[in-house]
């Protein structure tokens, strides 16, 4: 069977009987398997994606009229991502087995548009991370390369999509857990505005950063998935209720867009010499398009993840109090009292970075330390924000590296944490700020492995932001 | 002098109070009081992964009433925090407060302490939510963990350090539950918890104006706890002064057992809670044209209607309180007093007649059962002279509660009730009993005037108290002293 890489072609196939979506589950089905050593999936949901492929060939021959937009499309979640009587552990052993009550509000939207949800993907425990090495469940591999990290935190879902074992792949965007993988793993992947897609149904990390993010390999295929889920949802007060438009119909070409690059990022020392060329040719590219290219300066590349780092693990340490196995996941048993269920249990079953970050935020909320580092890096964010808001005032869009390198190799990093967290030195500007961005592929290094650029617009400028990267061939 | 009297009492409180919404402060739960455990409870109360707070509108407006009625200033722009703490009955780890940023800053209530009133300053008030209930002693080797309680909105009303002894404390914990009651904000229901309170005691020598070190004791729940407590711990702090020694800033925990107070936690291992700004919910934005719409759907204060009957309808204090009690009680009356057009005979009739009668039945003022034109014609009836005041209270009331769709007018012919000012009946019943006794007639007429009442007595008897006392006064004086 052929790979589709866009919806409109499985619709065509599919409409003309050259295939069924149950021909088409059975063959991600045996993708999923012949991937299996790429740790790709934590479960399978292979009897029910069958099911409603059949159930969806009856309705596209007896009431096609009744198909929802996203038939035909078939979707991994991140194990992050809530599904009604589906289990969702977060990569954690603290949720080993948990299921959930309720589905996400994405979820549900994209279900009511007869998406088929083939299996959650493995990530990052509590999506911290940018290797997925710190899934309880193993690491996930990168498939053009197995000895090479796929990025984190949505490194399941970014291979997903890579290996083709589905369309489409909903992850989550905190500090550019969408974004980085997608560039590691050579598809697009992109993070909408906070607040565009309801955080409902989403295992919080940090809760003001958190967005659900899209990998595909076409911007119509995120476009139409963006539309289905955006929009104003009772169950999250942070949601945007900000009209949706209908992003899927309005991807026409920019005419004479304005595109900013940071020098400070083109000339970081951190920066990949090859990722750098390439980034060059883009702008090069762009120059020789007559688009207006500048580029600006900016004073707070070097505070971006330190403040990062502090809002997002004091969040989290909040966040993550839930799991004291009073109600629900790991509990240690031996236990004999409150006290010592609550540091047994969570020593037990919360992965090394995860702690790390916990007490990290647990430092930085404390009496003493507060105004030091929280409100000091509420200050930076405040800053960041508005700059960049700024600048994208001016222009329409903003270039940067997704990441400062290529994949490397697992275990490279994992003894320094530090080193860890300035690989999101690109990504994390777009969740301080808010914005919307995509990471898009835009060629390889020497070694064979996949370099991706970054475009950001201003909130809630996501037509546009796809329009563009249509025009870049996507 | 003792000791003690050296010292000023200086107590501050902080009191919880549990709001009357329908549905929890953050989801759609209900917070109906006592339903089978952990019932009331979805994933949103239970803190399940994925699960975000969205704020019950209801809340809000429930807060800026009492804040409007406290004279507060409404916070147009206030916000949620979060306050991080374990405990087993605290499903998400950390408790949604109002840290920062509260939704009512300042204002005060007036109490009256021996027919004085004293003004007591709030600092604030801010909306939280509640806990979860542990129960210790039911299971012999756990802890049991109810979360119906677990969301459900709580007003946390904190005062200056105005009150300065337990009499104080009381009567602001009672016009505070009168004024969440008469708001109806609440039901400020000390035993179940609705309303409670931790209070701060400390004490000073008197004239002095610095405060001294303050004890907080925790969850007092009921006003003869307090009063307790309070006496105990400034007993306490007099004690530790007298010999020398200084006061511990503690967290203190009452035991109505043994009467005492008993340290719950010391400052060294004092809880940091590490508060910070509510992620999942933004700033509380209120319009003044939301604040305004509050205040126009507000029914008069208490005290404001305590006024008007005192001084506009003429009514005692004593009768002017009572009718401020509950706001029914004041909708009742103004009801009853505009239809009749009778102030002091309405009030008689609702807290000597009506008030007792509905706490015996236990029934709401609004269930009492007899319609207000009966009720119209029931004052009527003795403000013309139709029935005696005695006869209409002893034996027509209860007969309408009884029938409460019969005329009082036509229970009182059935009872044969109605009043005589009929001359020549009461007459003729004169002459009989002056003929009857002659020698009591003699006696009066030699000068001794006090015999009267013996033949208005008798009279009464005769005319099985139909006789109008006036009429009967009259004729039986003309008939004497002919």
């Amino acid at each position: 069977m052929a790979k589709y890489s866009d919806l409109a072609s499985v619709q065509q196939a599919i409409r003309e009987g050259q295939t069924s979506c149950k021909a088409l589950v059975a063959f991600y089905l045996e993708q999923i398997k012949e991937h299996q050593h790429l740790n790709i999936y934590l479960e399978v949901f292979e009897e029910e994606a069958l099911q409603k492929a059949a159930a969806l060939d009856k309705k596209i021959q007896e009431s096609p009229e009744k198909l929802g937009k996203l038939w035909g499309m078939v979707v991994s979640i991140k194990d992050v991502i809530c599904y009604q009587g589906h289990k969702v552990s977060a990569g954690s052993k603290i949720l080993e087995n948990f299921e959930s009550l309720f589905s996400a509000t994405a979820v549900e939207r994209i279900l009511a548009e007869d998406a088929i949800i083939i299996g959650r993907t493995n990530c990052d425990e509590f999506a911290m991370g940018s290797s997925n090495e710190n899934s309880a469940y193993g690491p996930v591999l990168n498939g053009i390369n197995p000895q090479k990290i796929p990025g984190g935190s949505s490194g399941g879902a970014a291979v997903s999509v890579q290996m083709d074992t589905c369309l489409a792949a909903l992850g989550t965007d905190t500090g550019g857990s969408v974004r980085q993988p997608a560039a590691l793993c050579g598809i697009l992947g992109m993070k909408p505005s906070y607040g565009r897609i309801s955080r409902h149904g989403l295992v919080a990390y940090g809760s003001s950063f958190d967005q659900v993010g899209i990998f595909a390999h076409k911007t119509e295929e995120m476009a139409l998935l963006l539309e289905v889920m955006a929009g104003a949802d009772e169950y999250d007060a942070t949601a945007s209720k900000r009209e949706v438009p209908a992003y899927s119909q309005t991807l026409e070409p920019l005419q004479q867009p304005s595109i900013a690059y940071y020098r400070s990022a083109l000339e970081h020392p951190g920066l990949d010499e090859e990722i750098r060329t390439l980034m060059e040719q883009q702008l090069d590219e762009f120059r020789r398009a007559g688009y207006r290219v500048e580029g600006v300066d900016f004073k707070y590349l070097d505070y971006i993840v330190p403040a990062y780092y502090v809002l997002t693990t004091a969040e989290a340490s909040s966040n993550l109090s839930r799991y004291d196995g009073v109600r629900f996941g790991f509990r240690d048993k031996e236990a004999d009292s409150l006290e010592d269920m609550y540091t047994h249990s969570r020593t037990q079953a919360f992965g090394e970075e995860v702690k790390r970050r916990i007490m990290l935020g647990t430092f930085v909320l404390s009496a003493g330390y507060y105004d030091a580092y929280y409100t000091k890096a509420q200050k930076v964010r405040r800053l960041i924000a508005e700059e960049t808001r700024r600048l994208l005032s001016d222009f329409d869009f903003l270039l940067m590296p997704t990441t400062p390198a290529p994949a490397w190799n697992l275990g490279e990093k994992t003894d320094d944490p530090v080193e860890m967290y300035l690989a999101d030195i690109f990504t994390v500007q777009a969740n301080m700020a808010g914005i919307p961005g995509i990471a898009f592929p835009v060629g390889k290094t020497g070694e064979g492995l996949p370099v991706g650029l970054q475009l950001m617009s201003n909130v809630f400028e996501e037509a546009k932001l796809l329009s563009f990267v249509k025009q870049l061939g996507y | 002098m003792s000791a003690r009297d050296k010292y000023e009492t200086v107590i501050g409180l902080e009191v919880h109070v549990q709001l009357n919404t329908a549905s929890k402060a953050f989801c759609s739960d209900s917070t109906l009081f006592g339903a089978e455990a952990n019932t009331q409870v979805s994933p949103i109360s239970l803190g399940h992964p994925g699960t975000l707070p969205v704020v019950n509108e209801e809340q809000i407006a429930k807060a800026v009433k009492l804040g409007l009625a406290l004279g507060c200033e409404i916070n147009p722009h206030s916000s949620f925090d979060r306050k991080n703490y374990f405990y087993a009955d605290l499903p998400k780890g950390y408790q949604i407060t109002q840290d920062r940023s509260p939704i009512c800053i300042g204002g005060a209530l007036k109490i009256k302490i021996d027919e004085a009133f004293k003004s007591i300053r709030i600092h604030h008030i801010h909306m939280e939510e509640d806990a979860g209930k542990s129960i210790h002693d039911t299971d012999g080797a756990y802890s049991l963990i109810d979360l119906n309680r677990a969301g459900v909105p709580l007003l946390e009303i904190v005062s200056e350090p105005d009150l300065r002894s337990a009499e104080e404390v009381d009567a602001f914990m009672s016009g505070m539950r009168q004024l969440v009651r008469w708001l109806d904000v609440s039901d400020g229901n000390m035993e179940q918890g609705s309303m409670r309170c931790d209070v701060n005691v400390s004490i000073r020598l008197k004239g002095e104006e610095e405060f001294g070190t303050r004890c907080e004791i925790k969850n007092v729940n009921s006003m003869r706890y307090a009063r307790r407590a309070i006496a105990y711990e400034v007993g306490r702090q007099v004690d530790i002064i007298e010999k020398g020694g200084s006061i511990e800033q503690q967290t203190l925990n009452f035991d109505p057992d043994t009467g005492t107070t008993t340290p719950l936690r010391d400052k060294e291992d004092a809880h940091d809670y590490r508060y910070f700004p509510e992620p999942d919910m933004p700033p509380i934005r209120l319009s003044d044209g939301y604040i305004q719409a509050v205040k126009d759907g507000m029914v008069r204060l208490p005290w404001e209607l305590y006024e008007d009957f005192t001084e506009k309808l003429g009514l005692s204090d004593y009768d002017a309180s009572l009718l401020t009690e509950e706001v029914e009680v004041a909708k009742y009356f103004l009801g009853l007093q505009h239809l009749s057009q009778q102030t002091k005979a309405s009030a008689n009739l609702i807290i000597n007649k009506i008030l007792p009668y509905c706490k015996d039945k236990q029934l709401a003022l609004f269930d009492f059962p007899v319609a207000s034109e009966n009720l119209v014609e029931f004052l009527d009836i003795i403000r013309t002279g139709k029935v005696s005041n005695a006869m209409a209270y002893q034996r027509i009331f209860p007969e309408m509660t009884e029938q409460p769709d019969r005329s009082p007018l036509e229970i009182a012919k059935d009872l044969n009730l109605l009043q005589s000012s009929d001359t020549s009946f009461l007459e003729e019943l004169i002459e009989g009993i002056l003929a009857d006794n002659p020698d009591k007639v003699k006696v009066y007429r030699n000068g001794k005037k006090g015999l009267l009442g013996f033949f208005m007595g008798e009279l009464m008897k005769k005319s099985k108290g139909k006789a109008d006392p006036k009429v009967a006064n009259k004729l039986l004086r003309e008939k004497l002293e002919a």
